[in-house]
């Protein structure tokens, strides 16, 4: 097996099968092959992700308040969503946090991914699992924990740096700090796994490539350039969908250490699609404004597959 | 590991300690707010409000693991945790490994499409679907069973988004001599390439666990018999004066909660560099 | 390895298919209406309420009120998917501010004619009654009424050589700023004298009681009235109270309010009964007091809990849960129920002396007269609130008390033209 492994495989097609089979019979064959395939993921997600997603759609141009009388308002819902000062105060938290997030969260996890695959590092295992476990604490423990450090009155953190003289102030108050803090606490909680996506990523490139570098003399951010980057490119362009989407979304670490404030400035366009569906009960509005969401997540994701779908090209 | 010769041996030493050093205070900031959660856990509850605040505590006591196992059900929650994540697990891991397989190693017609579609269903919000999905399992007569708990999650488009694109980078030589021998597709399938993706089925099985065992609104809104409820909702029900939730009994009751993700998670990761050098990949 | 696989998958869609057949089974009370009850009651106050769903069960043999306990919070963020499939309870019990929200949607059934005819769902104290109204229609009975307090620390009083509580607002500023100490002197005091959250308040009723002394009003007869002279006089008297001497951290919320008192480091804290017990578990010998009057009232906004009839109950349930409630205020039931929950007795006809065996419902029923309901039959609580959050937390943030009312003022008027 290892001797397969020498440099990046190609791709390429599958070489056709044998026997006269015409090019239209192989592609119905293939098709069928992947239906077999995809059989038991269509059938679940039809139901349960494709048909509420339809459901949610249909509900964004009604009244809905999720139960007993509900009318058609055409296209209002959407009306509102671009005409409410809230809403567009929303679309600009997110894409704050966002940037915040995103690019920490990923760094952070590439780094210590790389580190933890040095192969002069000690103690890896112990690392590996201490650098996981924020990740597997539950939010509300998680949140507890920080408020608990980083509470301006009885604090700890507070405590310790009034020893040296020091004031942390309120930072889940301070309208300019909230969000960064918020951001923070989300890093600490999610890098983890990105982390170990890498983990994962990096135990596919083949030592051999590595060794071979080092033999030629490369220094190690030239490795890093021209082997590790280039080989884990899908597992990065996976973990930078994935870390963009789950910012695009961010409700959870504001819900239970910010409710949304101070004066709305963490307020995230999630949080106000629960507050409108769950609190005001506003189903209807709720649908639209997830739309809006999808809308520009498809979008910034569409960017991002055509930038990683040319490098990709690049390479090759 | 394979043991490499290093040039320049001792200025790589010099290099490793600082990285060792480095390691150790990243680990120590990830670590506090655990240790907090670990220290407040024993203390009495006057301890965990009282000012000037504490670390370690002063005086240690069980009494939070007490309560815990006067109030809850223990073993009952920890038994529905169990078979709920572990059963979305499972499922999602076969189906999102032989969805991913065909969208990442068979070309057919619509499957940039279709894995299109996939991603963007991780776009909307949960909360948009949420109502749609518990009128779905309403009308199947699915409330308050398991069933109802797994079945939705059962696939997951997260899931096999990543595994499309861990099955992409694996190298297509050893899937293709197996079909020259004559493998059908899921011989390869299952001997060619899930053996070697081990380490994604084990990290997104992790995610897909922990993320499900730590579920608070779910089984919340698909269960309302605290019977059915899992260890992460049952601790919800733990709560003090004003029904304020006393943080020292719900960080012991998480504690508890979070111990079998972590035997989980380091027998895992022993397997896990078992299973990436038995693949002679590295 | 594969073969354990294999067999695991086959064992686990099998338990699953088995698990999906074992379904809860109905409740199958041959002849009898069942009825389910959500209530977020879960300490003290909720083993006496099962113990009277019990006692109603016994004391006839047409309806089961069979309960499900919840936290307040999760009751609110399952209800509503519960409602969309008609899978939810017949009756549910939900704090009082979020009632009309559901009540406008339709959620819950009017029991206009309940209040008019049943004798003692009659005998409700008006305010508790009005707290359940909206548009002249009853969506609800409370459980639960009572003006918020000032819970004191009876251990820092008497350090600070303070014996009785004061009475006025000026009195209760002077009595704060003895209280409030800053040894050191580097300007951030050790210990408070009141914890004056100002936003997230408890039950979001501290600013509206500071409002009402004053002689103002959030909305009056569906107009917002926040700006008016009497409220800006009553936000720049406390945020200069706090910008000059010191009496309350700011940026402080309702929870952060509550841990200050009970580690200690607040000697004054408005807040609810259980106040008390928590007061209890953390060592703090406590006294409870009426909020000191304004300049034109003594007036405290009330924390209430509800509870109403869901839109999916059948006629027959209906019929049930409405004899469900006026057992529930039958004198007796009322009083015992009082006693259990550590809250003033619904019923107007209650004295204080047939609850004094509980000192804490005693001293509450006292006062209970200044209570006021909180925003009866608003539906847009949350945005009215929310704008009167942001102008107290700018305001003690050191903003212009004027143009933040302004400001709140324009943003209540959309939220209740809406």
């Amino acid at each position: 097996m290892t001797t397969t492994l020498q440099r990046p495989a190609p791709r390429y097609r599958p070489p056709a099968p044998l026997g006269g089979r015409t090019p239209h019979a192989r592609s119905a064959r293939r098709s069928l092959l992947a239906l077999l395939f995809l059989g038991p993921a269509l059938v679940l997600l039809g139901a349960f992700v494709a048909w509420p997603m339809l459901s949610a759609f249909r509900l964004s141009f009604t009244d809905s308040s999720g139960f007993g009388r509900e009318s058609w308002v055409g296209l209002e819902n959407y009306v509102r969503v671009f005409a409410d000062p809230d809403v567009l105060r929303a679309l600009g938290n997110t894409a704050l946090y966002a940037a915040l997030f995103t690019p920490t969260a990923v760094v952070t996890a590439l780094v210590l991914a790389l580190a933890l695959n040095h192969p002069r590092l000690p103690l890896r295992g112990a690392f590996r699992t201490a650098l996981f476990l924020p990740f597997v604490v539950s939010l509300a423990v998680a949140a507890f924990a920080w408020s608990y450090l980083l509470d301006p009155q009885i604090g700890l953190l507070n405590f310790w740096l009034r020893g040296a003289g020091l004031q942390l102030g309120n930072v889940l108050q301070d309208p300019a700090l909230a969000m960064p803090t918020v951001a923070l606490v989300a890093v600490w909680k999610n890098f983890g796994f990105y982390m170990v996506i890498f983990l994962a990523g990096l135990q596919e490139i083949p030592g051999s490539l590595r060794e071979a570098a080092v033999v030629d003399g490369a220094s190690p951010w030239q490795r890093f350039r021209h082997i590790t980057l280039p080989m884990l490119s899908n597992t990065f362009a996976f973990v930078l969908i994935v870390a963009l989407i789950a910012a695009l979304q961010a409700f959870d670490q504001i819900y239970v250490m910010t409710g949304g404030g101070p004066f709305g400035s963490t307020q995230t366009i999630v949080m106000e699609i629960y507050e409108s569906g769950f609190r005001e009960l506003e189903l209807g509005f709720a649908s639209a404004l997830s739309y809006v969401l999808l809308g520009i997540t498809l979008l910034l994701s569409l960017l991002q597959f055509v930038f990683f779908g040319r490098r990709e090209k690049d390479l090759q | 590991m394979t043991t490499i010769s290093l040039p320049r041996p001792r200025r790589v030493h010099a290099a490793s300690v600082m990285l060792a050093v480095a390691m150790v205070l990243a680990t120590a900031a990830a670590l506090l707010p655990i240790a907090i959660i670990v220290f407040t856990a024993f203390k009495p509850v006057a301890e965990v409000n009282a000012y000037p605040p504490t670390l370690v505590p002063g005086a240690w006591t069980l009494e939070n693991f007490a309560r815990i196992f006067e109030e809850l059900p223990f073993a009952r929650l920890i038994g529905n945790s169990v078979i709920f994540a572990g059963g979305v697990t499972l499922f999602a891991l076969v189906f999102d490994s032989l969805a991913a397989y065909a969208l990442a190693r068979i070309d057919f017609r619509g499957s940039k499409v279709l894995l299109i579609a996939i991603i963007a269903s991780l776009m909307i919000p949960f909360q948009a679907t949420l109502i749609p999905v518990y009128q779905l399992v309403a009308d199947l007569g699915l409330i308050n069973t398991f069933a109802g708990l797994i079945a939705p999650r059962a696939a997951d488009a997260f899931g096999i988004f990543f595994l499309r694109q861990f099955f992409l980078s694996l190298p297509r030589d050893l899937d293709n001599a197996a079909r020259i021998d004559g493998a059908s597709e899921f011989r390869i399938f299952r001997s060619v390439v899930l053996p070697n993706a081990v380490p994604a089925l084990l990290t997104l099985g992790i995610f897909t666990f922990v993320n499900n065992w730590n579920d608070l609104l779910w089984p919340l809104v698909f269960t309302t018999e605290a019977e059915m409820g899992t260890i992460t909702s049952g601790l919800t029900l733990l709560t003090g004066p004003g029904g304020i939730i006393p943080q020292g009994v719900m960080m012991a009751g998480s504690l508890i909660a979070v111990l079998p993700l972590a035997v989980m998670f380091l027998m895992i990761q022993r397997r896990f560099i078992e299973s990436v050098a038995s693949t002679g990949m590295k | 390895m594969r073969k354990t696989a294999t067999a695991l998958l086959a064992a686990v869609s099998a338990g699953a298919l088995a698990l999906t057949g074992c379904s809860p089974t109905e409740s199958a009370s041959g002849g009898s209406t069942t009825i389910t009850f959500w209530h977020g009651y879960t300490e003290a106050d909720g083993d006496v309420l099962a113990q009277i769903v019990e006692d109603f069960n016994a004391s006839q043999d047409e309806v089961v009120v069979e309960t499900e306990v919840k936290t307040w919070d999760v009751i609110d963020d399952t209800l509503l998917p519960a409602l969309s499939a008609e899978e939810g309870p017949e009756i549910v019990a939900m704090p009082a501010e979020r009632m009309p929200v559901y009540a406008d949607k339709g959620a819950f059934v009017d029991l206009g004619d309940l209040y008019e005819s049943d004798e003692n769902v009659g005998e409700i104290v008006p305010a508790a009654a009005d707290m359940m109204t909206a548009e002249d229609t009853r969506f609800g009975v409370p459980t639960g009424f009572v003006p918020l307090a000032v819970f004191y620390n009876r251990a820092l009083f008497e350090a600070a050589g303070i014996t009785g509580f004061p009475a006025t607002w000026d009195e209760w500023v002077d009595v704060a700023t003895k209280l409030t100490v800053d040894e050191n002197g580097d300007g951030t005091p050790e210990q408070y004298g009141l914890a004056l959250p100002d936003h997230a308040t408890v039950a979001n009723g501290l600013w509206p009681s500071l409002f009402y002394g004053a002689g103002g009003e959030l909305v009056a007869d569906g107009e917002a009235v926040i700006d008016s002279p009497e409220n800006v006089a009553a936000l720049e008297y406390w945020s200069s109270a706090v910008a000059t001497n010191r009496i309350s951290p700011t940026g402080l919320d309702g929870i952060g309010a509550d841990e200050l008192f009970s580690s200690g480091k607040a000697a004054m804290h408005v807040g609810g009964p259980w106040m008390a017990s928590i007061s209890e578990a953390n060592d703090i010998d406590y006294g409870i007091a009426a909020i000191p009057a304004g300049p034109e009232a003594q007036a405290a906004s009330a924390i209430g809990v509800g509870m109403g009839i869901t839109a999916q109950a059948d006629d027959a349930q209906i019929e049930g849960a409405e004899a469900f409630f006026s057992y529930f205020f039958s004198e007796d039931v009322a009083t015992e129920w009082s006693l259990g929950s550590g809250w003033p007795p619904l019923r107007a006809d209650i004295p204080a002396s047939a609850v004094e065996s509980n000192p804490v419902v005693a001293s509450l029923t006292e006062i209970a007269e200044t209570g006021r309901p909180l925003l009866p039959g608003v539906t847009a609580s949350v945005d009215v609130l929310k704008a009167v959050d942001t102008a107290t937390q700018k305001a003690l943030a050191g903003g212009e008390p004027g143009a933040l009312l302004a400001d709140a003022q324009a943003q209540i008027e959309a939220a209740l033209a809406e």
